[in-house]
């Protein structure tokens, strides 16, 4: 709650001015059924016309000060909410996006998605309620009574009667609807991710012919929630009918006492029971806005707890850059030295102990093992996450030299899995360089080797890509990804076993290109065809260096480096084709 | 903008702050400028993250209202299951408006007769009146329950209806759409409707109920203070008339802002890797900014204006109220026509009057949006699903894995063949290679096979039969799959291995996971096969994921094996044990491989080399490397690098 407070804090005096507005359209309102006492006691009862003109003219005038100032007070209330909930929202993501990708990946998508469209619309909702009716309905009960008891204590005591069990009970009903909401709340988010996983999985539950099996999954969560739903609002709903119950029957008592006291003789106004008995309405319908109030509270504070969540969660990236001279080149020399690190939810050391050295403008292949940490390894260079020990340089100096801006924008990352956005094929890769000219973009992509793929795209460089757009085989996707990081180019290139989808010969021409750049390249694969172009190649093993050196360096010394050779050609086949094909080949080009 | 302007300014004096107070909640832009501006188009969803405007939702089509009638009828379709609870529900709505209408008559008629003239048989009355007002908490208790259950089954059916649906469209359809926005319909539009339906439907018909009871009631009682209380209606309809005019289009515009930023925060997050890389978190805040400002903007507009609603009915309720009280008193005085009881519940109907007015004002409005909602939903439902199966459709109970393609061609769309004339034939055991450059309609052809697309001419044989005279799902079951993507869905490892055979025991699970050798690497984390996968697949690399999938492969117990890039991923060193499994695998059956690596290639029995859609050349390893042609050339390409 105090998150709310604090984003409130910004338009206090707006709210308060709002707030004001709407109590004087209140106090008009409260005062009407004292206006009209006055009409019948000094004007109908007393008989005198000029009384009724004069309060009949108070009550039209004041009528029409209430009705300007709600149109004032409107725009007030909305330009709080509005820009309460414009902040909560760009904070939100804010804060979502400068978090640490560690804390990052311990949200869900979905639930953070929910979290910034539906969580935030239901809070900036109760506070635009909150300044229209919220503080009004619980003001018109207090100011109500107080007029009620001004103008007959004896009667009016009979009103308070109903007020301690209602304040237990709705009070009781805001706890308990809270619980519920959030709980319904919960459910939804369930519901919306198996229908959101099984769209992502579409293709995967019919291979495997589980429609029937994933729908009676769905069906699962889908009742629990209509049951949660329906117990959840049969309690809320239960509220009015008890309001109106409790007040009504003291209308009721009330009667009967006016009886008793006009029988007795005491000095009971016909008037006075008339106004009391219009306030006692005025009240009940109040009160059943409170019942509202209550169920809207409960459910914005549970929509303010989940947006806390995410909040209290979210930390900074660490950045105290000591140097902050901004666009310096890098030349690009790498040095791990004893590097280890280990992801924290895991016991285990995803990299321990590794050192070696890129030369700038050399190229490094790392191979190895599923989940021997190469991919861990690359993010640790644009500081996607830091190392437990050990000490990571560029030119000479260690990475927090540098500022995240600094370090990020002189390194081109290609991740293993293809991300593209929506948009087109030029936006994509302009995404690595906002401002690149539409030559820097078919650049890079020609040195991507995508260039001529493109320009067959039925729009080339203007074709949408992304969830709406023409689907592009992986292969291309992958190409595309690594014309954007080209697109800036950087003087450190990581590729995360992006060429897994490339045939031979465009990977052999995506090389080519790649070696005649001036940066140091980075690169996780799998194929001979990649490491013998290496300057040198690093082979990774659970987490540890286990052998480095030139391919012909490996050939000789590793058993292991020549297993893998032999695996993915066979000898007898090297020895088939080497002789025979190299000169022709090697003229070709 | 403006604002930023004027706050710059403000911090300066006092008198600027106090100006600024004053001047800020009126100083965005009108809303026929921004409307004007921002049109109704699409051009603004075209664009794409980081850049340009946002993947927003599909176009709004202009309603038609005999579309929102079959919309309406379809809804009522839905409904009509529970026609004894709605019938139950509309008794319950008679009776609580009767008696709420009934309640402050008794109260007037109690203070006229038995308080003022004193009558007796007050406690009658007072305990009549307690039994009325008892019964409306009950029945409108009872109404609301019974419709939030009728409503609350309609919903879940809907959803129901609209997840199987999703497993009945065409593959095709999911790669034209974008997830969020299916997925908005699903979520948003479906809570949309949900909302709605818990109160329109009771609120409509008690609205227009109390409003027939209220004007009888009071014409029976006063003709003239009746004629008093209509002067009103003009006044409220063209108020409520400039209000809504200018607010549907307002709402319209914040729902459209809303699912353009809902967009772009689901596109953000899922490439928060690549913004963090490329340290764009500037540039990609900079495009929520623009969207959240654009929320703001029409959502002010939106929440002032309509605003207006209760400010106006409140208005025009005290206006109606003072004019009775005045007039009521006058005519008190002037003729006999008038008592003071009747003002008194003159007064109060004056004020239940405006109150069903205001709420099918608002009602009307939620409807509509709901209508809106129900309509997309429609849609997919609409959507025509993947060809059904035949009639005489059988069902495949046993494959020996023969498999041939007669001449079969495909295309997306006329005029582009993706696949033309493609004719070979498998034996049962084989293993088929496909090989080509990358688009050259490997996956597609394989896609073929497992009927996710069908054939545009010729045939596709398992066993000497046609495959379409067979049910898809009989047809799948005796394949499994290795996809490109692992597809690994959230759940423990153990259940994703268990998905290729949900009977399978634990103990069979891990026999697979040896097979395909992922039993180690699963025991070394710390949870072992009960280790939860997140959506994202964080946790465990892509490698790793590919080698749970050939365990789910495995564990399915094929008799045709469909792989699909799926030793690309995986490192040498695990894939000369994932060769050996395969082996194994494929023992016995009939497999189909795409593979970029000669090792894989060069064991297949037959090589099918495929050129921008068609069968160049097929043969052996042995016998393709003699010819010239495109095989010849990759397998000198990739001897080339090593030399």
């Amino acid at each position: 709650m105090r998150t709310f407070s604090r984003f409130l804090a910004s338009y206090k005096l707006y709210a308060i001015f709002a707030v004001s507005l709407m109590l004087i359209e209140l106090v008009v309102e409260v005062a009407q059924p004292f206006m009209m006492s006055k009409v019948i006691d000094e004007g109908i009862v007393a008989g005198r016309t000029e009384s009724i003109f004069l309060w009949g003219g108070i009550l039209l005038g004041t009528t029409i000060l209430a009705f300007g100032v709600g149109i004032i007070g409107s725009f007030y209330s909305a330009y709080v909410s509005q820009n309460f909930g414009y902040d909560v929202r760009q904070k939100l993501y804010e804060s979502i996006q400068r978090m640490s990708s560690s804390v990052f990946g311990k949200h869900e998508e979905a639930s953070l998605l929910t979290r910034i469209s539906n969580d935030v619309n239901q809070v900036q909702n109760a506070v635009f309620m909150g300044m229209r009716i919220m503080l009004r309905a619980p003001l018109l009960v207090i100011c109500s009574l107080i007029m009620a008891m001004a103008l007959n204590m004896q009667l009016a005591i009979y009103l308070l009667i109903a007020f301690p069990i209602l304040a237990v009970f709705l009070g009781w009903l805001m706890v308990r609807n809270n619980k519920l909401f959030r709980k319904v709340q919960e459910k939804l988010d369930q519901v919306n991710k198996v229908m959101q996983q099984s769209l992502m999985s579409v293709r995967l539950i019919r291979v495997f012919g589980r429609m029937s099996y994933e729908s009676k999954q769905f069906q699962q969560k889908n009742n629990e929630l209509r049951a949660r739903t329906v117990a959840t609002m049969i309690l809320a709903e239960l509220s009015n009918p008890v309001v109106l119950v409790l007040i009504n029957g003291c209308i009721l008592l009330m009667l009967w006492a006016a009886r008793e006291q006009l029988n007795s003789g005491s000095n009971v106004s016909v008037g006075e029971i008339v106004a009391i008995v219009n306030y006692a309405m005025r009240i009940t319908g109040a009160l059943s806005m409170i019942s509202m109030i209550v169920n809207t509270i409960a459910r914005a504070s549970a929509s303010m707890q989940r947006i806390d969540e995410v909040f209290e969660s979210a930390d900074q990236e660490q950045d105290h850059a000591k140097n902050q001279s901004a666009s310096s080149q890098f030349n690009g020399d790498i040095s791990f030295t004893d590097v280890s690190f280990s992801y924290p939810e895991s016991s285990l050391q995803t990299l321990s102990h590794i050192s070696f050295k890129a030369r700038a403008g050399s190229m490094l292949a790392i191979m190895g093992a599923t989940g021997s940490g190469k991919s861990s390894l690359l993010q640790l260079i644009p500081r996607m996450v830091d190392p437990d020990a050990g000490v990571i340089t560029i030119d000479q100096k260690r990475l927090d030299h540098y500022s995240l801006h600094q370090l990020r924008n002189n390194i081109g990352y290609v991740p293993q899995e293809i991300l593209l956005f929506t948009g087109t094929v030029a936006d994509n890769i302009r995404w690595g360089k906002l401002d690149a000219t539409m030559e820097e973009v078919v650049w890079a992509a020609k040195q991507a080797q995508i260039h001529e793929a493109i320009m067959d795209l039925p729009q080339g460089y203007e074709t949408m890509i992304g969830q709406k757009g023409v689907n592009l085989s992986g292969g291309q996707k992958q190409r595309v990804s690594i014309a954007r990081a080209l697109v800036r180019k950087p003087s450190i290139l990581l590729l995360d076993d992006c060429t897994s989808a490339l045939d031979v010969e465009t990977e052999r021409k995506l090389l080519d290109a790649i070696s005649k750049l001036s940066c140091t390249v980075l690169i996780i694969t799998q194929k001979m065809s990649t490491t013998v172009r290496a300057d040198s190649i690093l082979i990774l093993d659970e987490g540890q260096v286990i052998m480095q050196g030139t391919h012909e360096q490996l050939m000789l010394q590793s058993t292991l480096y020549q297993k893998i050779v032999e695996s993915q050609w066979g000898k007898e086949r090297e020895a088939q084709w080497t002789n025979n094909n190299i000169k022709h080949e090697l003229t070709a080009p | 903008m403006d604002e930023q302007q004027y706050q710059t300014r403000a911090h300066r004096t006092l008198i600027g702050r106090i100006k600024l107070f004053f001047i800020a909640p009126f100083s965005y832009a009108k809303p026929s400028e921004f409307l004007a501006q921002e049109g109704f188009g699409d051009e603004s969803s075209s664009k794409g993250l980081g850049l340009g405007g946002a993947p927003g939702r599909a176009p709004e089509r202009v309603k038609r209202p005999d579309q929102m009638w079959n919309t309406l009828k379809r809804i009522w379709g839905y409904l009509a299951t529970y026609r004894g609870r709605l019938i139950a529900v509309l008794l319950m709505i008679v009776a609580a408006t009767g008696l709420s209408l009934l309640g402050p008559y008794m109260v007037g008629h109690m203070i006229d007769h038995y308080i003022m003239e004193a009558r007796d048989g007050l406690l009658m009355m007072l305990m009549l009146t307690a039994l009325i007002y008892g019964g409306q908490a009950l029945s409108a208790w009872l109404q609301n329950i019974w419709m939030i259950q009728v409503s609350q089954q309609t919903v879940y059916k809907l959803r129901t209806d609209l997840f199987a649906q999703f497993h009945r469209l065409p593959i095709s359809f999911f790669t034209k759409r974008q997830q969020g926005d299916l997925m908005s319909r699903a979520s948003n539009d479906i809570e949309n409707i949900s909302s709605s339906m818990n109160s329109s439907f009771i609120q409509i018909c008690s609205s227009t109920l109390t409003l027939a009871g209220i004007i009888v009631v009071m014409i029976s009682l006063s003709p003239i203070l009746t004629l008093l209380t209509f002067i009103v209606i003009p006044l409220m309809f063209f108020g409520m008339k400039w209000i809504s005019s200018r607010t549907s289009r307002l709402f319209r515009m914040q729902q459209k802002s809303l699912g353009s930023l809902n967009g772009f925060v689901e596109e953000s997050l899922s490439g928060q890797k690549i913004i963090k890389a490329f340290a764009q978190e500037e540039a990609v805040i900079a495009g929520f900014t623009e969207r959240n400002e654009k929320i703001r903007l029409s959502g002010y507009w939106a929440q002032a204006i309509s605003g207006f609603i209760p400010k106006l009915m409140n208005g025009l309720n005290s206006m109606n109220f003072a004019l009775i009280v005045g007039v009521g008193a006058l005519l008190t005085l002037w003729t006999d026509s008038v008592t003071v009881g009747m003002i008194i519940i003159f007064a109060e109907y004056a004020r239940q009057f405006t109150r069903p007015l205001n709420d099918l004002a608002n009602q009307w409005n939620t409807l509509l949006s709901a209508i809106a909602g129900a309509e997309r939903v429609f849609q997919i439902l609409d959507e025509p699903i993947e060809v059904k199966d035949e009639q005489a459709a059988k069902h495949l109970a046993t494959v020996n894995g023969d498999v041939t393609f007669e001449g079969v061609n495909f295309q997306y769309e006329e005029g582009r063949p993706i696949i033309q004339q493609a004719s070979f034939e498998v034996k049962a055991g084989e293993m088929v290679a496909f090989v080509g450059p990358t688009g050259a309609g490997k996956t597609t052809l394989i896609s073929l096979l497992s009927r996710f697309y069908e054939p545009t001419g010729g045939t596709i044989r398992i066993d000497g039969h046609n495959i379409a005279s067979y049910t898809r799902e009989s047809l799948r079951s005796h394949m499994a799959f290795v996809l490109q993507d692992p597809f690994l869905f959230e759940g423990t490892i153990l259940d994703n291995i268990r998905y290729g055979r949900l009977d399978a025991s634990d103990e069979e699970v891990y026999e697979a996971a040896r097979l395909a050798n992922a039993h180690s690497f699963i025991m070394r984390l710390k949870d072992g096969y009960q280790t939860e996968l997140k959506l994202g697949g964080t946790g465990i690399s892509q490698g790793q994921k590919q080698l749970i999938a050939i365990a789910r492969a495995l564990i399915a117990n094929p008799a045709i094996l469909i792989l699909d890039e799926a030793t690309s991923s995986i490192d040498t060193v695990t894939e000369i044990k994932i060769q050996e499994a395969l082996q194994r695998l494929m023992q016995g059956r009939t497999s189909f491989v795409i593979a970029h690596r000669l090792n894989t290639i060069t064991q297949a029995d037959k090589i099918v080399v495929l050129e921008k859609g068609k069968i160049s050349q097929i043969g052996s390893h042995e016998e393709l490397s003699k010819q010239e042609g495109l095989y010849r050339k990759l397998v000198l390409g990739q001897q080339l690098l090593e030399a």
